[in-house]
């Protein structure tokens, strides 16, 4: 398209239609303020702090468009006075002192008040007081604190796809509220913490991270989330010359998950309180006695005669190829690892489609990503959705079309009518996969169990139950022990977390977890994705990767 | 160059404000080299201002009508207000009792607190009376200077009473400029 010619500032300057006033004042470097506005959202202009003036009229520069013959003026007294009026008027709204706000030092209320030199409130304040809402488990909302930008609202709708929030009332009574006004806690709300993270006041705080440090206190890491096989994209707030992490965000930039985080993700995965199993440990006849790690790689070494192998999928790619370098082919996996029918797309194309088909995975509880970009499609885009499952799945409330997996013939003939359809799925059986296989008009994405289970698929380990004299098990689900033959054995487990089945072992060793260890896993789509470690672990446990590489006699550094 | 006479008064505040005047340190004997003469102040434990004082600062939040009282008397006396710190200058951490009526407050002050026993809400007609609002000093009088911060850095203050007695109009920007 023809370029148009604007003024800025007094500068004629070609620009591209279609851009806003504020996209273009930000590419030509000139500084707006912006409150309401944030990037990834869409433009909404309710706070009128990026006013800026075009032949005599003050608008919205982010949501006003760019046209031909704009004269825009971005410094006049008329903008400043307007601008600074604003925020005079956002100031004594409600309460925003700073001094018992959670968030003052990265507000960006506060921000705004240093800019233009706000040194005191011109309109008197507090005059009303606000409901604080502590219901959620993770999340407060104190509406005290609110300006009303509704990135909240945006965030959880356009983004996470939720539409749990929303607003009531007009003007000065607006009221940010939870479905039909219902306390946070006890709304349809998953828990994924974005709108904590898109607040730009103290309105809503993520109780975890209050009063731990700020920003400019912490050092950020991005990194892949291990808790399940989508591996969203984190942004890590570690705490400068401290062993514990302040929050983590969801990272805009992060080509899975583009800025979705889940409850498992962002809170989870920092509330982990099972009990740890620390040190090595060998039984003898009086019980367990500790090891050093020394002994364990003689006693490691001494038993690759007649050894084989048990993985499950928390294994990073570097420990399962040390893993099959050491026991060769004798490698299995504790738990069936095959996608029934192969992914063919790829979480960044599964927006803007027309017809998803959900088998077998309520994705307001799981793969919560996957669910957010399925929701924002079916209630933002009008998108349909068919749910198909054994048992109640949450997702039928928004769904086109509820079927009992025994049912899926019948599904079949509305899925066949459709020109493209969808198809997320998990667990489903030799004739389901057949019956789903006669599409020739869908997509597939499954839903591995485990994080790393395309990972185990690559380097070709299968689910087997094998004898050997000597078994060594590698993992974090311990579940799958107890089928499998171990009469006689000497068992050796190398995991993170204490379990009743422990007991069988001849040999526990308590490996790092979490954001202890590092290492690449495949996520659901086959890419290669990153967990950092981050955290020195607090107690005494072994790291895998260079246990096993010590193993191998590779001089590998480890901090 | 004339004296320039400072008077201060402390109401409905913790004295941080103050602490924060004196922990300007060899500047306060730099400023009073420059003409700056400290009148009546907690400090000189003075309690009224002389009717042509130049600058009255107040620190804290009007709450009761005894502060109302010295916050007129100030103005009328003064001719340059300036309101340091939070308090003064939004309300700060006292306006918080605005959230509760009048009687809530006393009784969670005088007889609920965990670590009072047989408490007794004071009647002396001495003691100032509670207005119905906690109030910035800018709601009772015209304010004409304000140094935000809880406490503002002696660095603001020095600069704001420096600015004042070269016969400039300060204006707190970047680290100077903190509300907390």
């Amino acid at each position: 398209m023809d370029k148009i010619k604007i003024k800025v500032n007094g500068n004629e300057i070609e620009v591209s239609p279609g851009k806003t006033v504020l996209q273009v004042l930000k590419d030509m470097g000139i500084h707006v303020p912006v409150l309401c506005h944030y990037e990834p959202l869409m433009p909404q202009g309710s706070c009128r702090l990026c006013v800026v003036e075009d032949r005599g009229v003050l608008k919205t520069a982010c949501t006003t468009p760019v046209e031909p013959n704009m004269d825009i003026k971005t410094d006049t007294p008329n903008v400043i006075n307007s601008r600074k009026l604003v925020l005079q008027l956002l100031f004594s709204e409600r309460n925003h002192y700073c001094m018992y706000c959670e968030v003052t030092g990265e507000c960006e209320l506060q921000d705004l008040g240093y800019e233009f030199g706000l040194d005191h409130f011109e309109f008197p304040t507090y005059e009303r007081r606000f409901p604080v809402d502590n219901s959620h488990e993770f999340i407060m909302m104190d509406h005290n604190r609110c300006v009303l930008c509704r990135r909240c609202v945006r965030a959880c709708s356009e983004v996470a796809g939720h539409f749990v929030l929303g607003e009531m009332e007009r003007g000065i009574d607006t009221m940010i509220i939870a479905d039909m006004d219902v306390p946070l806690g006890n709304s349809s709300c998953t828990s994924c913490g974005l709108c904590a993270q898109v607040c730009p006041t103290g309105a809503i705080i993520d109780k975890r991270s209050s009063y731990l440090g700020r920003e400019v206190q912490s050092e950020i890491i991005y990194a892949n989330c291990d808790m399940c096989p989508v591996g969203c994209g984190m942004e890590i707030y570690k705490k400068k010359g401290a062993n514990f992490i302040v929050k983590i965000y969801g990272d805009w930039n992060s080509d899975v998950s583009r800025g979705l985080l889940c409850k498992t993700g962002r809170y989870l995965s920092l509330y982990d309180a099972k009990e740890r199993v620390v040190g090595i440990k060998l039984k003898d006849e009086f019980g367990y006695r500790r090891l050093h790690e020394d002994n364990l790689i003689n006693i490691f070494k001494s038993k690759l005669d007649n050894a084989i192998a048990y993985v499950d999928g928390s294994l990073f790619n570097e420990e399962i190829e040390m893993i099959k370098e050491i026991f060769k082919d004798k490698v299995y996996s504790l738990y069936p690892n095959e996608s029934p029918i192969p992914t063919n797309i790829k979480l960044s194309e599964l927006d803007d489609k027309e017809f998803y088909v959900v088998i077998n995975a309520d994705l307001n509880r799981e793969y919560g990503a996957v669910g957010s970009i399925v929701k924002r499609n079916v209630i933002g885009k009008k998108a349909k959705l068919m749910v198909i499952d054994k048992e109640f799945n949450s997702l039928a409330k928004i769904a086109d079309y509820v079927f009992n997996i025994k049912d899926l013939n019948l599904a079949l003939d509305i899925l066949k009518k459709q020109k493209e359809v969808i198809i997320i799925y998990k667990d489903i059986n030799e004739e389901e996969k057949s019956t789903l296989n006669s599409l020739n008009n869908a997509k597939f994405l499954y839903l591995p169990k485990e994080t790393n289970s395309i990972g185990l698929q690559k380097y070709g380990i299968k689910h087997e139950k094998a004898k050997a004299e000597n078994v060594f098990v590698f993992g974090k689900n311990l579940e799958g022990i107890k089928d499998l033959p171990l009469q006689n054995s000497f068992v050796v487990v190398f995991t993170p977390y204490e379990d009743e089945i422990l007991r069988r072992a001849d040999v526990i060793v308590g490996t790092t977890n979490g954001f202890e260890r590092e290492g690449t896993f495949y996520n659901l789509e086959g890419k290669i994705l990153k967990k950092e470690k981050v955290l020195r672990p607090d107690f005494d446990v072994l790291d895998l990767k260079s246990f096993l590489s010590n193993v191998l006699g590779k001089t590998e550094k480890v901090s | 160059m004339g004296k320039i006479k400072v008077a201060s008064i402390w109401c409905e505040g913790c004295s941080g404000c103050h602490m924060s005047f004196l922990d300007m340190d060899e500047r306060l004997v730099e400023l009073i080299n420059k003409g700056l003469e400290i009148n009546a102040t907690p400090i000189t434990d003075l309690k009224i201002p002389d009717e042509e004082t130049d600058i009255g600062i107040i620190e804290g939040a009007v709450a009761t009508d005894h502060h109302e009282e010295e916050v007129k008397m100030m103005r009328e006396r003064c001719k340059i207000i300036v309101a340091l710190g939070d308090c003064a200058v939004f309300g700060g951490i006292p306006t918080m009792r605005n959230y509760f009526s009048k009687e809530e407050l006393l009784e969670r002050g005088y007889i609920t607190t965990e670590s009072t026993v047989d408490g007794k809400i004071p009647t002396s007609k001495e003691i100032g009376k509670h207005l119905p609002k906690t109030k910035a000093v800018n709601e009772v009088i015209k304010v004409d200077l304000y140094i935000p911060g809880c406490p503002p850095s002696a660095d603001a203050i020095y600069y704001v009473l420096k600015e004042v007695l070269e016969g400039r109009i300060p204006k707190l920007e970047g680290e100077l400029l903190k509300y907390e």
